[in-house]
């Protein structure tokens, strides 16, 4: 990327504002703020944002609205602000095209390492996927179907291997329960998380050095998963 | 005797009267020539004193007569004739009906008085059984059922109909016998329920076509039964007044412990963080690099426990105000506790952890985030307690197809038994608040969690420590845990 990549931030909260724009650009990025989700809006129409930071309770129109709205017209990323306890109101931001969520309170490193996932993805998208992925001592060969570990050859079922391709063709970013069965065994599965437990189960028994204490597949509590490789 | 009619009652008393002096006559005249005039009267007295005793001053009376008139018969001369020759039979005969009649009279009153003692006895002793089952009855419909059956039994009535009109709420009714058809007939009694305050009801009597009329002891029986029963109610209601006002009295008192606690705990996190970071900002002090190291990680450490608190109160909040529905879903137990570690991961340095859940455990239906935070709070619970350097165990097993038992055990020290089941209450601690950091929530939300999810949790000592152990139904909806098909490895 030639410039900074441009990042809107929508909060009401002053405070958050304040850091967020502070620490956002001693990072080199160029931040705009807005404290309503109009405000927010029209910026990101007047000069679109490479990424938009959204907070999902704002006063005047909720997240959720925001989300769907930039979503009638641009495909940028957008990372979803939202307080602990609140899992379907992440769940429903991802729906509503949101790519990644954030927990109030939570680590500078941890926002940086969602804004740098989200904004390759984006890349991706109009660029070319990559379709070797490397996390650890896993090399996932998408378009050979072949996955190892070190030098030793993972086998897979056929649903397993769809379930890695998919997670890995979205790493860093999180997938939601639905999205995945839906990708994986089709809309009429989409209810039937048990399905998702059992598999990632059995993944990370094949791929994770230790099954319980899982690298490469993790769980995000009451959404969904998230592929984690090499950055 | 007891189910005649008084008329009927009445007649034969007459009648059995008159076969006593006629049986008694027969016998006398048998004896005639043995016994002398004065014994005869004297003996004539017999029917007439059990005739009143047992059938009441008119059969007395009757038999007095009949006595006088066949003594005058049958044992005056001249014989069967009603005349008397000698003036000395004529006084015999006459002090005989004066004594007769006197002494009808006599056995009669003692007899009523005896009656009505026996009634008072009676009326006493139903009124003490009234009182005695009422006594601490504390709820409304109860009262009033129990003086509905005391009424329905003591007057043999047909049907009872209890109706309360509550100053703040609904009117409600009660009917005696329960499967009773309604009457077409007005109640022969309406009584009211009345204290100093007003009327809280009626009492409607339904005698019987047979008996509809009560005795005036009855009648103020009755009346007594519906002072009591008024009066019972109206304490009922005054104590559950005055349970509403105890209770939020004491809520008012859990939220000021609440406060109290509140305040106290998010004031300790709150000034490590501002000594340490007016430490950094201030200017006269160069910082090693390793002193501001630590007070950097003080500072994050204290947010993340302060995070924690708030998510304790939230939680709490929930679960007391009912809004805690878990979403339940099946999920791997294994997953759940794995996530969990990961997740406390620096805090569990001083301990060992040891996971024990078997490769085959069903899939248990949970809301995966409360279950969490259920295992969250246990094992932080053990780790603030267990001594640095002894190990965790978790352990899931399956109890039987509809239930499963996980165990968290630490070997930290025993708990005082009657300690046990009150470490689940709210703000709760067995050591004193200063010494263990926390909001004393905790574990009373695990209970609020495992007891929405229809399980159970307690706690236990063993031998060699500590044990925290809790039940899951293994059923979702009636439905078993699924399985699913095994794949076959193509690729």
């Amino acid at each position: 990327m030639s410039t900074s990549p441009h990042i809107l931030v929508i909060d009401d909260e002053p405070q958050i504002l304040r850091a967020m724009r502070t620490i956002l650009t001693e990072k080199k990025f160029q931040v705009t703020v807005a404290n309503r989700g109009e405000e927010g809006l029209t910026l990101a129409a007047a000069n679109p944002p490479d990424l938009v930071i959204l907070d999902l309770g704002l006063p005047d129109i909720d997240g959720f609205e925001v989300c769907a709205r930039l979503r009638e017209w641009t495909q940028i990323p957008i990372i979803v602000l939202s307080v602990r306890d609140s899992e379907r109101d992440k769940v429903a931001a991802l729906d509503k095209g949101a790519d990644d969520y954030l927990t109030k309170p939570f680590g500078i490193e941890e926002l940086l390492a969602r804004v740098r996932v989200a904004l390759r993805h984006s890349a991706q998208l109009q660029g070319g996927k990559e379709t070797v992925i490397k996390a650890g001592e896993l090399i996932i060969d998408l378009p050979r179907h072949v996955i190892k570990r070190g030098s030793a050859e993972v086998k897979l079922t056929a649903t397993e291997f769809k379930l890695l391709a998919y997670l890995a063709a979205n790493t860093g970013r999180v997938l939601t329960h639905q999205s995945i069965l839906i990708h994986v065994w089709g809309p009429a599965d989409a209810d039937h998380t048990e399905y998702l437990r059992v598999y990632m189960r059995q993944l990370r028994r094949k791929l994770e050095v230790d099954p319980e204490r899982p690298q490469y597949i993790l769980t995000e509590p009451g959404v969904g998963y998230r592929f984690m490789a090499d950055e | 005797m007891h189910r005649l009619s008084p008329s009927s009652r009445f007649i034969l008393g007459y009648i059995l009267g008159f076969i006593t002096f006629a049986i008694t006559t027969i016998i006398l005249y048998l004896l005639r020539g043995v016994l002398d005039t004065p014994l005869i009267a004297l003996l004539f007295l017999l029917p007439v004193g059990i005739n009143t005793a047992f059938w009441g001053l008119g059969p007395g009376i009757l038999t007095a007569f009949s006595a006088f008139l066949g003594f005058n018969y049958f044992f005056i001369q001249p014989y069967y004739t009603l005349t008397v020759h000698h003036s000395r039979d004529l006084i015999v005969l006459i002090v005989f009906l004066i004594v007769a009649v006197v002494i009808s009279q006599l056995v009669a009153r003692a007899q009523a008085g005896l009656a009505s003692a026996t009634a008072r006895e009676r009326e006493a002793t139903k009124l003490y059984e009234l009182s005695t089952s009422l006594a601490g009855v504390q709820d409304d419909q109860a009262i009033v059922r129990i003086v509905a059956a005391e009424a329905i039994q003591t007057f043999k009535a047909e049907r009872v109909e209890v109706t309360v009109t509550p100053a703040e709420a609904q009117k409600w009714q009660l009917i005696l016998p329960v499967d009773a058809a309604p009457l077409t007939r007005k109640p022969e009694w309406t009584i009211p329920l009345q204290t100093a305050r007003g009327i809280l009801g009626e009492i409607r009597l339904w005698r019987g076509e047979s008996t509809p009329t009560l005795e005036p002891i009855e009648e103020r029986l009755l009346r007594t039964f519906a002072s009591q029963g008024a009066m019972a109610l109206e304490r009922a209601w005054l104590t559950q007044t005055e349970t509403r006002a105890k209770v939020l009295e004491e809520s008012d008192h859990l939220k000021s412990a609440l406060l109290s606690s509140v305040s106290h705990e998010l004031r300790s996190p709150l000034a490590t963080i501002k000594a340490s970071i007016t430490s950094l900002r201030s200017g006269n002090v160069q910082w090693k690099s390793s002193a501001r190291e630590d007070l950097l990680a003080t500072v994050d450490d204290e947010t993340d426990h302060l995070n924690r608190l708030v998510g304790n109160l939230l939680d709490m909040s929930r679960i007391e105000s009912g809004a805690l529905k878990p979403q339940r879903q099946w999920n791997l137990l294994a997953e759940i506790i794995g996530g969990v570690i990961s997740r406390i991961r620096k805090a569990t340095e001083q301990h060992q952890l040891d996971l024990d859940v078997p490769e085959d455990l069903p899939l248990v239906p949970v809301d995966y985030v409360q279950m969490e935070q259920v295992f969250d709070n246990l094992i932080s619970n053990s780790l603030k307690y267990a001594p640095p350097n002894t190990t965790i165990h978790i352990s899931a097993r399956k109890q039987n197809d509809t239930t499963l038992g996980v165990t968290v055990r630490n070997q930290g020290p025993p708990v005082p038994q009657e300690h046990l089941d009150r470490i689940f209450d709210k703000f709760y601690r067995v050591t004193a608040a200063d010494r263990v950091t926390g909001t004393g929530l905790g574990l009373s939300i695990c209970k609020g969690i495992i007891e929405a999810h229809g399980g159970r949790i307690w706690a236990e000592n063993l031998p060699d420590g500590f044990a925290f152990n809790f039940t899951l139904p293994l059923n979702l909806d009636g439905a078993p845990p699924p399985t699913l098909p095994v794949e076959s490895e193509t690729i």
